[in-house]
């Protein structure tokens, strides 16, 4: 459906405008490390996933034939939440002194509307800052599918449906992956 | 580095060794001569290279190879660099293909590593080529074991089951559980960490000690208890309330040979499975099997962690093989596989698949905290005094036996080092550059030791 896309879907620019500022609010709790609060925007069955890459010759492409991926993350609301448990027991050492982390979300397109939910692509450079001199960045494209709730103080929010990260690198560059992407 | 100041370096007998060994450029360059291209290396599974012309791209050491089934079915090991100027020939990860073709002048070589055609071969070399001469490098050693592909440079090596040695009994209970053997579900993880390949193999081979410290957050948020689940129920059906290491019922390290593995008894055939029910019932359901094949020990899969001298590792249960490419002294290339019983039910392989992932995937629950710990020793390695500085690896020093319940080898309670020291062992034996034979008796003359001490 998403390779179908050729010219920008028509929206309106509040739609536009609510979308970024949805997004930029996740980034923000993410960053702030307000994680609690960042798990509240997920939906009770969210699928948050991240496959590997590979590489394929042309003629294997062509054949449809790819060699096999594997899961990075194919997480439930569950286990994200563990994952935040995990980080609050103040020995997960990946994470222990926390490092800080810089979610930049750029593209932002709206590539679907059905009923009460949107998909959104969008590309997304996560920075890592961790001990005193390490750096790491996290360079991908994102299709998130967005659903529209009533917020709790009326009128309307959305809340994360889907997650279906994609990440550059081959190989990945970092010695793991202990942050939220 | 002369012979004498290698030996320096370790001290199985009192055991010490010097950190040096981790971080020395001198030392890395003799291991890539002396340890990568003498040992058996772990290449790719049987499963991934099915059909005639199917290739897996790897490394032995740093160097790369092409791992490739041959139209009589068998598996050749060839050097993936061009012989006119080195070029690499491919960078596909895996795949099917009729030849390898080299980018930059042309030259293709058969899937047997025969040199096919050289382009403009009669204006270029004026027909004075020989074609026959110049094929690919060939791994003259190859060999399988229950499904996993080693190769060797070293024509005078023993042969991979004598290589094995009593290591082959612990590979077995990860590999022939069930009739059909085993296979790899998906792809690869591959990933870099920054430290040296010893401190992983090391790990994997003998150090059960780290893993209640370590991995102290897992624990506490997958234990089953309310507050981590609502209902209070485990991950997998069968989970233990406490990691197998609090249950007081003991366990066992196993050296030989360099090689190493340690692992606790307990009673359930899915014990410490931090994972999805499926995967639980699934070694429950398959564990009468798994028994008469393998007997009790084996088949309750609690080979807890394992390491194949000197870079292939694996976890029985989360069922992650591993592979430490060396790059450089202060860095490695980790390779992941999750294996699975080919016989498992393909809901079963995909359960597995997500819960090897959340476990032992570079972003794992338990796998995170590991190389950070790597990561920042390597890091104080830079400094002159660390570097100088004796690391204690005594524990459990003079306590080893020889047991009369068919577990074999040299052994230790499943808390000790001597699997580590075994490990240094065998790698000063092949770093002063002793023959095979002298390598073979020096490990056998340190076990005999060991027990008699």
């Amino acid at each position: 459906m998403l390779d179908e896309l050729t010219r920008p879907l028509r929206v309106s620019a509040d739609l536009q405008h609510e979308v970024e500022q949805f997004l930029y609010l996740e980034a923000a709790l993410l960053d702030e490390r307000r994680l609690r609060e960042w798990l509240d925007l997920l939906a009770d069955d969210i699928e948050y996933t991240l496959d590997t890459n590979s590489l394929a010759q042309f003629r294997d492409r062509r054949r449809g034939w790819a060699p096999p991926t594997t899961y990075i993350f194919h997480e439930d609301k569950y286990q994200l939440e563990r994952r935040v448990a995990r980080v609050e027991t103040g020995q997960a050492w990946a994470e222990e002194p926390a490092s800080r982390t810089r979610h930049f979300v750029t593209n932002v397109r709206v590539l679907a509307q059905a009923d009460d939910e949107l998909v959104v692509g969008c590309n997304y450079l996560v920075h890592r800052a961790s001990k005193a001199h390490d750096h790491h960045s996290f360079i991908g494209t994102r299709r998130d599918t967005l659903r529209r709730i009533a917020a709790p103080d009326g009128g309307e929010t959305f809340t994360i449906a889907r997650r279906r990260l994609e990440l550059d690198e081959f190989t990945l560059m970092s010695a793991n992956v202990s942050i939220i992407l | 580095m002369d012979d004498d100041q290698i030996r320096s370096l370790v001290d199985s007998r009192n055991g010490t060794v010097k950190p040096a060994i981790y971080s020395d450029a001198q030392l890395y360059e003799l291991e890539l001569e002396r340890v990568f291209g003498r040992t058996w290396l772990f290449l790719a599974h049987e499963s991934q290279i099915p059909k005639p012309g199917d290739f897996f791209n790897t490394f032995m050491g740093e160097d790369p190879v092409l791992v490739v089934r041959q139209k009589d079915g068998s598996v050749q090991v060839m050097m993936n660099q061009c012989r006119h100027r080195g070029m690499k020939l491919c960078h596909a990860d895996s795949g099917n293909t009729k030849a390898f073709t080299c980018p930059y002048h042309g030259w293709a070589y058969q899937v047997d590593g025969a040199l096919q055609s050289v382009p403009l071969e009669k204006e270029a070399y004026r027909g004075k080529l020989d074609k026959s001469k110049w094929g690919l490098i060939k791994a003259p050693r190859v060999e399988s074991y229950k499904g996993l592909i080693f190769a060797n440079w070293d024509e005078s090596a023993p042969d991979l089951v004598t290589y094995l040695g009593d290591m082959a009994w612990y590979l077995d209970g990860f590999l022939d559980r069930r009739e059909g053997g085993t296979e790899v579900v998906g792809g690869v993880h591959k990933w870099m960490i920054d430290c040296n390949w010893k401190f992983a193999a090391e790990q994997f081979c003998s150090d059960q000690y780290h893993a209640p410290y370590t991995h102290a957050s897992a624990i506490q948020v997958l234990a089953p208890t309310p507050q981590n689940k609502p209902d209070g129920s485990p991950l997998g059906d069968g989970q233990t309330e406490r990691p197998a290491w609090a249950n007081g019922l003991g366990g066992v390290q196993f050296a030989g040979k360099g090689h190493g593995s340690a692992f606790f008894f307990t009673e359930n055939a899915d014990a410490n499975v931090w994972v999805g029910g499926e995967v639980s019932a699934y070694f429950r359901e398959t564990y009468p099997e798994a028994e008469a094949r393998l007997g009790k020990v084996r088949a309750l899969r609690l080979a807890g962690h394992n390491t194949m001298f000197p870079t292939l590792s694996w976890l029985n249960g989360t069922q992650t093989l591993r592979v430490w490419h060396p790059r450089g002294p202060g860095r490695i290339e980790v390779w992941v596989f999750c294996i699975a019983d080919k016989a498992a039910p393909p809901e079963v392989k995909e359960a597995l698949k997500k819960s090897h992932a959340r476990a032992f995937g570079p972003a794992g629950f338990l796998e995170q905290d590991d190389s950070e710990n790597w990561i920042e020793v390597q890091k104080v390695l830079r400094g002159h005094k660390a570097r100088q500085t004796d690391f204690c690896m005594q524990m459990g020093l003079g306590f080893e036996e020889r047991r009369e319940d068919g577990i074999p080898g040299i052994t230790n309670g499943t808390f000790a080092e001597t699997a580590a020291r075994g490990f240094y062992q065998r790698w000063v034996d092949l770093m002063t550059g002793k023959s095979w034979n002298e390598i073979e008796a020096a490990g056998a003359a340190w076990e005999q030791e060991v027990i008699d001490a």
